[in-house]
């Protein structure tokens, strides 16, 4: 995959304003240049796949405003709203605490970001660069707990939690996801891609390990931490199970436990409901608008060397 | 209706109350707990708690108004009110129970508290009150007592049924008269036909497969009779698959209900797709909420055959401290005045036998959505647990598959049935 890029060679011919663009023989372009069917095919895939990851969303967005006296469900999805109303929004902070819950997932979301940014670089460090024996189990027994899936041992966990006296606690939703196995693995991979000869450099100037993570390990892994930081804080905002078996008490419901109340038993407004989605929406937007900078830095940093 | 949320439960069931057993949680000694020790006159004192399933924020003032006549009544108590939300009831319900924090009088329908009844964790109200089979509806009785276990596990509380909603623009589009719509599946065949045929192959009628209550409908025994095994495998249970495959064949039915969502034949209805549904006496006033231009065009009538019983009852918990006033709020909450005062906020039906002369359900004030209250009362007297509750989520997920495999052609209805009998009497020994 060397001659992909070469940047001496001209990569695509500015088109000279009325003057017929060269013609171009068939079959000889390269990897920079395109036939225009392939152009229009590209273009299409791409907007076939952005309708099916962003059109679900952008229904629930138009349900929302719709307003009462408008069909929801139709045989074409409609998008825009024909009535359009702000109204379902105040309601749905009418109809349920909307702030206080999430306050509550608020609090969930940062302990778990931040045992996830501690936890996860400290066990990552430790795996990748430091030598101590069982070290290849240890990495193993993270990657078996991957195959496990989370509602095998949902209520072992709730046994657990209930034992430490930690039922009905915001602390006790946190703690099972304060540390993720797969961002250890993430961390560890993101630790490994760094040269050992610049730790081995550190070492011969006298750094201790706690040096060495501080300021050699931590400063190069920016982008995978603001990876773990997003999937973390992802994962507990949209936790929905788990909250609502360890909490009792409705004043520390999370949001995603506390919107059900927004769809009653016998009728509910699909309009309230799509409402109430998008509120918990906006904080997942914000997170990820603050790090997306480092984000992408980081889904490259895994990659590129190894 | 709301049982079909069960999806996944029998295992987690398993799993939670092995644990349980284990005495990892805090649990007494849990042999012979179902059995009372109190009688019905035992002094009523002291704090209970309640728990409801998504009755808040919209019934909240009905319940706090309900335990606050309670409390009144019998000073001295004092009534915690949980509400939990609708998702996720039967894990939450499973994880109180492995942690010995079942509160005590518990909002469960019938197949929530098969598992719980199996490991003595409720009580059995038959024996604390005899009075039960003389007050409650017989079909909400039975719901909870089980084949296997002796003893009523719950109080009914409010029941629901299904009747049939048709589409009248689309019978008229046809030529069908939505007044007399089919009364039976044979019927619906050939009104199925019409649709088809009239409007060259664009509209439908049908919007669902068969499930187990549809067999049972069609005199299919699902059951045997000491409940251990399954029997549905029969020559009549084939003839039905088969009917529904060969309109499924001729484009009676749309393509896209091989996947059986819960209460999918209601979406398509209210996208306009098809022209039945079937839904409980409140749907009419969802389909209208939901899709507004559908006003004045639904007709309901009486289901085809026998119409489903859904029952809601509350059970209490064998763990229970304070079983006197545990028993008395169930008993109150399910009272006739206090059912009959639930059913008028909202279209469902009181499980109390002084119920039934209520003019108000028996009297329609003329409006679509009175109509249909009117006629899922009246289905009631008729109506019938079609569905046993030994059939758990996995169990009845497993059939569904094997009758969408027999409906598409992919196999023979009675390789699904036989598949789906075999499966169905692993996972019930299991």
């Amino acid at each position: 995959m060397t001659v992909v890029t070469d940047p001496a060679r001209p990569v695509a011919v500015p088109e000279a304003s009325g003057t017929a663009p060269p013609r171009r023989k068939r079959g000889t372009f390269g990897f920079n240049s395109l036939s225009p069917t392939e152009k229009v095919v590209r273009y299409l895939l791409l907007v076939f796949v952005l309708l099916i990851t962003i059109g679900p969303f952008l229904w629930q967005l138009s349900t929302s405003l719709k307003g009462s006296g408008e069909d929801i469900y139709t045989r074409i999805p409609r998008l825009l709203p024909s009535q359009p109303t702000l109204s379902h929004y105040g309601e749905v902070a009418d109809t349920i605490p909307v702030w206080d819950y999430m306050r509550n997932s608020l609090q969930v979301a940062v302990l778990v970001v931040g045992g996830n940014i501690i936890g996860s670089s400290l066990a990552g460090f430790a795996l990748s660069r430091l030598e101590f024996r069982f070290r290849r189990i240890v990495l193993g027994l993270f990657l078996a707990t991957l195959v496990l899936p989370g509602e095998v041992t949902i209520i072992s966990q709730y046994v657990t939690v209930r034992e430490l006296g930690l039922a009905n606690t915001l602390f006790g939703v946190a703690l099972p996801g304060m540390i993720g196995a797969l961002n250890v693995l993430l961390m560890y991979n993101a630790f490994r891609s760094l040269p050992v000869e610049v730790d081995q450099a550190a070492v011969v100037d006298g750094a201790n390990v706690w040096q060495r993570f501080i300021h050699i390990g931590l400063p190069s892994v920016r982008g995978t931490l603001s990876v773990v930081a997003i999937f973390a804080f992802i994962g507990a905002w949209d936790d929905f199970l788990w909250p609502l078996i360890v909490l009792t008490d409705p004043d520390k419901y999370t949001l995603t436990v506390g919107l059900q109340y927004l769809s009653g038993t016998f009728s509910n407004d699909p309009r309230l409901i799509a409402a109430g989605t998008m509120i918990a929406f906006i904080p997942i937007v914000i997170v990820f608008a603050t790090l997306q900078r480092f984000f992408f830095k980081g889904v490259e940093e895994g990659a590129v060397k190894g | 209706m709301r049982s079909r949320r069960l999806t996944g439960v029998a295992a987690l069931a398993v799993a939670a109350l092995t644990l349980a057993g284990c005495g990892l949680g805090s649990s007494d000694d849990t042999s012979s707990g179902s059995k009372p020790t109190v009688d019905a006159n035992a002094q009523v004192t002291g704090e209970v708690s309640f728990q409801t399933w998504a009755l808040k924020p919209k019934f909240t003032t009905y319940v706090e108004g309900v335990i606050k006549a309670f409390e009144a009544k019998y000073p001295g108590t004092k009534v915690t009110w949980l509400d939990q939300p609708g998702d996720g009831y039967d894990k939450k319900v499973l994880s109180q129970a492995s942690a010995g924090q079942l509160p005590d009088v518990v909002n469960l329908p019938p197949d929530f508290a098969l598992p719980l009844a199996k490991q003595s964790m409720l009580l059995d109200v038959g024996a604390a009150d005899p009075k039960i089979a003389e007050e409650y509806v017989e079909g909400g009785v039975q719901a909870y007592q089980y084949q296997g276990q002796t003893g009523t596990f719950g109080y009914p509380w409010y029941l629901n049924t299904d009747i049939d909603y048709w589409n009248a623009t689309k019978f008229a589009a046809v030529g069908l008269d939505a007044k007399n719509p089919p009364k039976t599946f044979d019927e619906l065949l050939a009104a199925a036909k019409v649709m088809h045929d009239k409007s060259g192959g664009k509209e439908y009628m049908m919007s669902r497969l068969p499930g187990i209550g549809d067999l049972t409908n069609a005199g299919v025994k699902v059951l045997s009779d000491d409940g251990k095994t399954f029997t549905f495998n029969t020559p009549e249970a084939e003839a039905l698959l088969d009917k529904y495959a060969a309109a499924y064949k001729a484009g009676y039915l749309p393509r896209d209900i091989l996947t059986q969502q819960y209460l999918g034949n209601s979406k398509l209805f209210t996208q306009n797709k098809v022209a039945w549904t079937t839904g409980g006496g409140n749907a009419l006033g969802d389909f209208v909420k939901d899709n507004p231009s559908l006003k004045g065009k639904v007709v309901p009538s009486p289901a085809l055959d026998t119409p489903p019983l859904y029952v809601q009852g509350l059970s209490v918990s064998a763990k229970t401290k304070n079983q006197a006033a545990a028993i008395a709020l169930a008993r109150f909450v399910t009272n006739a005045e206090n059912q009959a005062a639930f059913a008028k906020i909202v279209n469902i039906f009181p499980s109390t036998k002084a119920s039934a002369t209520d003019p108000y359900f028996s009297k329609s004030d003329g409006t679509p959505e009175s109509d249909a209250k009117v006629l899922a009362f009246e289905s009631l007297a008729k109506a019938k647990v079609l569905q046993p509750p030994v059939i758990s989520g996995a169990t009845n997920d497993f059939i569904n598959q094997q009758i969408s495999l027999a409906i598409s052609g992919k196999v023979t209805s009675k390789q699904a049935l036989d598949a789906a009998v075999a499966k169905a009497n692993q996972l019930l020994a299991s």
